[in-house]
């Protein structure tokens, strides 16, 4: 028996018996891919944040890597912060991060970032109004902690993202 | 002659007890003053060295830089440092950003041996320490068989396998010159006393008096401090490394031995040296302080003093005496990176290379140093190597980190493999070091008229096992005990003390945070019991340019106090706040707004910063800065104030060149006894990187450094160009990136033009510059060009010219800066801050709501506004947290104990900060002003990154006092103390 499981589109396949490691040693230990961030290794902080989906659910949920074990995410796709910009073209919630000086050390960054996308992701299709978003990014990214910020930049950052994705839901129409 | 158990143990354990005794308690480089520095040719990629060295009494050791390595499979080395080229002067975005906000590699953790390049092997092992469980009983040795059998396949590394030099290295603190001057003055009155008694056992700085650390305990003697190191195992390989862990975390007590000790404990609770004390008096025309006073006499006449303001007090008629009363508990930084770092001691080429994230690599390495070169240490060393990275946050944690020196111990133990030591989040809770717990009492005494007239004040830091840089951080909070306020007299006494604690470290605000509080709350309760006005009371004190501190040193700054306190009380949420708060209980929510005022110094009694500004023939710049950026934005920073000087902002800035100083050509050594007068003087090398240095120390010795390479390279360039040999720095000015006369008279030159024309006359391609700050900077002229003298508040220029590595030192003339006396001072500069508080609390649960902080800020200039901004945010988020949330219990209840984690520990979320950035009636919000900049800033930023937070705590407790009726004096102000206030 083996775990197979996909990271930014790489198939990966660890024996069963590597069942019990946390995905988070996996990405830094096999792939040394660091960009995912250990901090309180309990999943409380969620800077470990990274995107899983798992079928036949399309959507992306957020998966605290530091305590999810690989035999969990036998047929799932991953994506790290290492996966979402496409070459040199930023995702849109990254360029906001960065022009509105959303982060300071950045350690915990990766995590908002996920979480960022897997919400802003779903915002596309979700019946959400904009009263009803500041609750929604609440619920996005309100247990991450940062450390620097005072969240302010972060929370800015998002919810104009957020708006121009709601504006273009609404011109679609 | 008394022997400490802990004494007696080594008398038993080593037969050389004497020399052990003598060598513990007489450092062998005290202050490590021995060291002296100079650069070498080590040409690294852009053809400047990076190397230096340490001569110590044992040899030299050189110390080179690395920048961060470009990793195996990835097609580039980390973009960190780098930025397109924006508007000169503007910060588009952090100069850090893309690497951090992709994932890229840029902190310590982050970096494996596999990622390091040639000759670095790509295997690695991994260190892990056990930690002390008592400091009550004898540590005796390891259960092995109750080891997990992973653990047992390790090498495991007891005290008494390491070398004396290695198990007590000699540790620098030279963090405030002040400070270290009084430790002379203690030493010089000790050795009078003790001559005169004949004892022959001084005291040691580094240590209290009886007390000997050990990184880790020798078998047979009783831990120092709970988390002290009893062994040290070492993993062949990350898997073996997991499985220990898992299996023995939380696990101590089951593998520890321990037996009751066989005698007297060390002795606990006394302060370490030196402590602090500001006796002021200023009262008709007779004047006593700290900074004018005879330091030797100063101890005894402060006694004097003592009795006159008691008697001057007494002789007031109706004097207000309103006692102080606070404590709070200790703080972790809770940075979101765990310390780590990798090491390889290759003891063939006897070259030790570290990566770490530090706040303080030149000490770091220092003391490190000092771990290896003793006579007895088990590999000699030639060389040091650091790459130095990007902190995952600091706030103070890594400043004097002692985890750099047990990286740096490991590394001897793994048979000349690279080892890898990685703090999981309840090691750090266990052994990082923390925000002190403290305790303030004293007495504040107003006269009837509201003028202050004493402030009496004692306050006590748990320093913890360590010393770290306690007393350092109680002698600041001494100075901000008279808070924003002026006092013919003062009564102020601070120490640390030595516990069984986790130790305490320099953590953002220094002492502020604990002394603010302490004399805020206390106005607030003069005010209220008088029915005073608190803005009013406040106005009446604010301290402004010219009057004296408490320590007796001038305020030469403008301060602007009243003018914010003005602000507030104009501002719709005090103006308004009985409205507002009749408004909310009609609701039935208890309502309050309180308002509390700091003055934060940034920088030291001395402070010594170094930069390079370098240029390509193609007009792309480089900055190079000694500081570390822990996520403050001073890399940032530095990039773009060059732009207004040079014409563009910097394409790369590294942080964190430590080695830099040794290119200067200046030492610390006065010789000559001259100072300034000798031109290769300086008063400081350079420091402790903290977040508050960048807004004047940094940007300036970088702007300085910059008009040099301006004056010896672009300008040359231009006149040749032009033909007008005469031109002169006034001549000219940048428009849209090109260098253009200001009477518009010819074409203006583009930079790289100008660069490409400057390379081709072989006219330098940087400058190095050295600034140092006390109550003023240090200025000279130096010959820059054809024997034109140029004036700049440097001490120290060099050149980089041609294809040398090593810059060209122009030695400085008509040297002049601040006189010594003046360190007396303390500080100098300041960075007022006002706040406004206003909160909500739920009558069931006791929990609290910051619903609006309104901050009123002097910054000076501003060179990034949204990352002045930011710290402000990330300063009042933090400050929220430690008032109300953040506790960590003393002794094995608290996180010593190896199980604290962010489960027990709990920090500001999003939920818990206003998030809004205007004032809105009904809405949360954190507005930030920041007062326009004036022609007395001369152009100069402040350091505000602890301003903001610092007037928060005790801003909260006003709030509440207005809320709930109560007074709250110690921190955390958790929901339990609230329901109790609530029920009373």
């Amino acid at each position: 028996m083996s775990i197979s499981f996909s990271v930014n589109g790489v198939v990966q396949t660890v024996g069963a018996e590597r069942g019990d490691e946390m995905l988070l040693d996996y990405l830094h230990e096999d792939m040394n891919m660091t960009g995912t961030k250990f901090c309180c290794g309990m999943g409380i902080c969620r800077a470990c944040t990274v995107s899983v989906v798992k079928a036949p659910n399309p959507n992306a949920v957020p998966v605290i890597s530091c305590s999810t074990a690989l035999a969990t995410l036998n047929g799932t796709d991953i994506t790290t912060v290492e996966g979402v910009a496409s070459g040199d073209d930023l995702h849109p919630i990254q360029t906001a991060f960065l022009e509105n000086f959303a982060f300071q050390c950045g350690y915990c960054t990766p995590g908002f970032v996920m979480a960022s996308k897997i919400f802003l992701d779903w915002l596309a299709t979700a019946p959400v109004t904009e009263d009803e978003l500041d609750d929604a990014i609440q619920n996005a990214i309100g247990d991450h902690i940062c450390r620097c910020t005072g969240y302010v930049r972060y929370y800015e950052a998002l919810r104009k993202t957020a708006q121009d994705v709601l504006a273009a839901k609404e011109g679609a129409l | 002659m008394h022997l400490s158990p802990r004494r007696q143990c080594a008398e038993k354990m080593d037969p050389r007890v004497d020399q052990y005794v003598t060598s513990a308690i007489l450092p062998r480089n005290f202050f490590l003053d021995q060291f002296m520095v100079f650069a070498s040719a080590n040409p690294v990629s852009g053809g400047l060295s990076r190397r230096r060295f340490l001569q110590t009494s044992s040899g030299t050791v050189a110390v080179s830089l690395l920048g961060l390595p470009a990793v195996a499979n990835s097609s580039q080395q980390a973009q960190i440092g780098t930025s397109p080229a924006g508007t000169p002067g503007v910060a588009a975005q952090r100069i850090d950003g893309v690497a951090k906000v992709t994932g890229q590699k840029v902190y310590a953790r982050d970096f494996d041996a596999r990622d390091m390049p040639e000759p670095w092997p790509k295997t690695q092992t991994y260190a892990m320490f056990l930690r002390a469980l008592t400091t009550k009983e004898r540590f005796i040795g390891l259960r092995t068989s109750a080891l997990p059998k992973v653990a047992q396949s390790a090498r495991i590394v007891l005290g008494n396998q390491l070398t004396k030099a290695q198990r007590s290295p000699q540790v620098s603190f030279r963090r405030d010159l002040v400070m270290d001057q009084q430790i002379k003055e203690t030493r010089f009155v000790n050795q009078q006393i003790k001559e005169a008694l004949f004892d022959p056992s001084p005291e040691g700085f580094d240590r209290p008096s009886a007390v000997v650390y050990d990184l880790i305990v020798q078998p047979g003697n009783v831990p120092d401090y709970l988390g002290q190191a009893v062994a040290l195992l070492i993993f062949d390989d990350f898997k073996g490394y997991r499985a220990a862990l898992q299996a023995m975390q939380f696990q101590d007590d089951q593998f520890q031995i321990y037996a009751p000790p066989d005698g007297p404990l060390p002795p606990k609770d006394q302060p370490f040296d030196p402590k602090t004390t500001y006796v002021k008096y200023d009262v008709d025309g007779e004047a006593f302080d700290y900074a004018t006073a005879n330091p030797y006499a100063y101890p005894h006449e402060a006694d004097t003093y003592r009795g006159k303001i008691e008697a001057r007090l007494a002789s007031i008629p109706g004097l207000i005496r309103q006692d102080i009363q606070s404590d709070m508990r200790a703080m972790d930084p809770m940075f979101m990176e765990p310390e780590a770092g990798l090491a390889w001691l290759d003891p063939e080429k006897k070259i030790l290379r570290l990566v770490l994230g530090t706040q303080s690599p030149d000490g770091d390495v220092r003391d490190i140093v000092s771990m290896y070169k003793e006579g007895d240490a088990p590999t000699p060393l030639d060389e040091v190597t650091l790459t130095s990275c990007y902190p995952g946050g600091g706030f103070g944690g890594r400043d004097k980190s002692p985890f750099s020196l047990m990286l740096a111990l490991a590394a001897a133990f793994t048979d000349g493999r690279p080892v890898k030591l990685i703090y999981d989040r309840f090691e750090q809770f266990r052994v990082g070091l923390k925000r002190h717990a403290a305790t303030l009492s004293g007495q504040l005494a107003i006269a009837p008229d509201k003028t202050i007239q004493n402030i009496e004040m004692t306050l006590q830091f748990d320093g913890g096992g360590r010393k770290n840089l306690s007393p350092y951080v109680a002698s600041l909070a001494a100075l901000c005990a008279g808070g924003s306020y002026k006092t013919p007299m003062a009564n102020i006494y601070a120490d640390a003390i030595h516990s069984e604690n986790i130790s305490g470290g320099s953590q953002r605000g220094f002492g502020g945070p604990q002394a603010f509080f302490a004399i805020e709350t206390a106005l607030d309760d003069v005010a209220a019991a008088k029915g005073w006005d608190p803005v009013d009371l406040r106005r009446i004190n604010a301290i402004s340019q010219n009057d004296t501190t408490v320590v007796g040193g001038p305020v030469e700054q403008e301060l602007r106090l009243t003018e914010m306190l003005d602000m507030a009380e104009a501002h719709p949420l005090w103006a308004n706040r009985a409205a507002l708060k009749q408004d909310y209980d009609t609701r039935e929510v208890n309502y309050g707004t309180g308002i509390a005022m700091s003055l934060q110094a940034y920088g030291t009694s001395g402070d010594g910063t170094v930069a390079a500004v370098l240029i390509t023939p193609e007009g792309k710049l480089t900055v190079q800065s000694d500081a570390v950026d822990m996520g403050n934005g001073s890399a940032t920073t530095l990039g773009v104030v060059i732009g207004d000087i040079l014409g563009a902002n910097a394409d790369h800035v590294d942080m964190g060149c430590y080695t830099l100083f040794g290119q200067t050509g200046l030492t610390t050594k006065d010789t000559t006894g001259t100072r300034w007068a000798n031109p290769d003087w300086t008063a400081k090398g350079v420091g402790s990187s903290s977040a508050c240095l960048t807004g004047l120390h940094q940007v300036h010795v970088v702007q300085q450094t910059a008009h040099a390479l301006f004056e010896a390279t672009l300008l040359p360039a231009a006149r040749q160009i032009w033909g007008q040999p005469d031109l002169v720095r006034s001549d000219v000015t940048w428009r849209n990136g090109a260098l253009s006369l200001v009477d518009g008279a010819t074409d203006p030159i583009s930079l790289p033009s100008l660069a490409t024309a400057a390379a081709e006359m072989g006219l330098p391609r940087g400058a190095l510059g050295h600034a140092y700050f006390q109550n003023t900077w240090a200025e000279a002229d130096f010959d820059l060009r054809e024997g034109a003298l140029t004036h700049l508040a440097l001490d120290g220029v060099s050149l980089y010219e041609g294809e040398q590595s090593l810059p060209r030192r122009v030695v400085r003339q008509n040297g002049f800066g601040p006189d010594s006396a003046s360190k007396r001072y303390s500080r100098y500069v300041w960075a007022p801050c006002v706040n406004i508080v206003s909160l909500t609390v739920h009558r069931t649960t006791g929990r609290v709501q910051i619903e609006n902080v309104v901050s009123i800020l002097n910054a000076g200039r501003i060179h990034v506004h949204d990352l002045v901004s930011g710290q402000s945010q990330g300063g009042v988020a933090m400050a929220i947290s430690y008032t109300l949330h953040e506790d960590l219990p003393p002794g094995m209840g608290g996180p010593a104990n190896g199980t604290w984690n962010l489960d027990q520990y709990h920090v500001a979320r999003m939920q818990d900060v206003p998030l809004g950035v205007e004032y809105r009636p009904g809405a949360r919000a954190q507005e930030l002003h920041i007062l326009d900049e004036t022609p007395a800033d001369k152009g100069q930023g402040r350091g505000i990154a602890e301003a903001v937070m610092c007037s928060i705590p005790p801003a909260i407790s006003n709030a509440l006092r207005d809320a709930v009726g109560k007074r709250y004096t110690s921190l955390p102000i958790t929901p339990e103390k609230i329901l109790e206030g609530l029920r009373a």
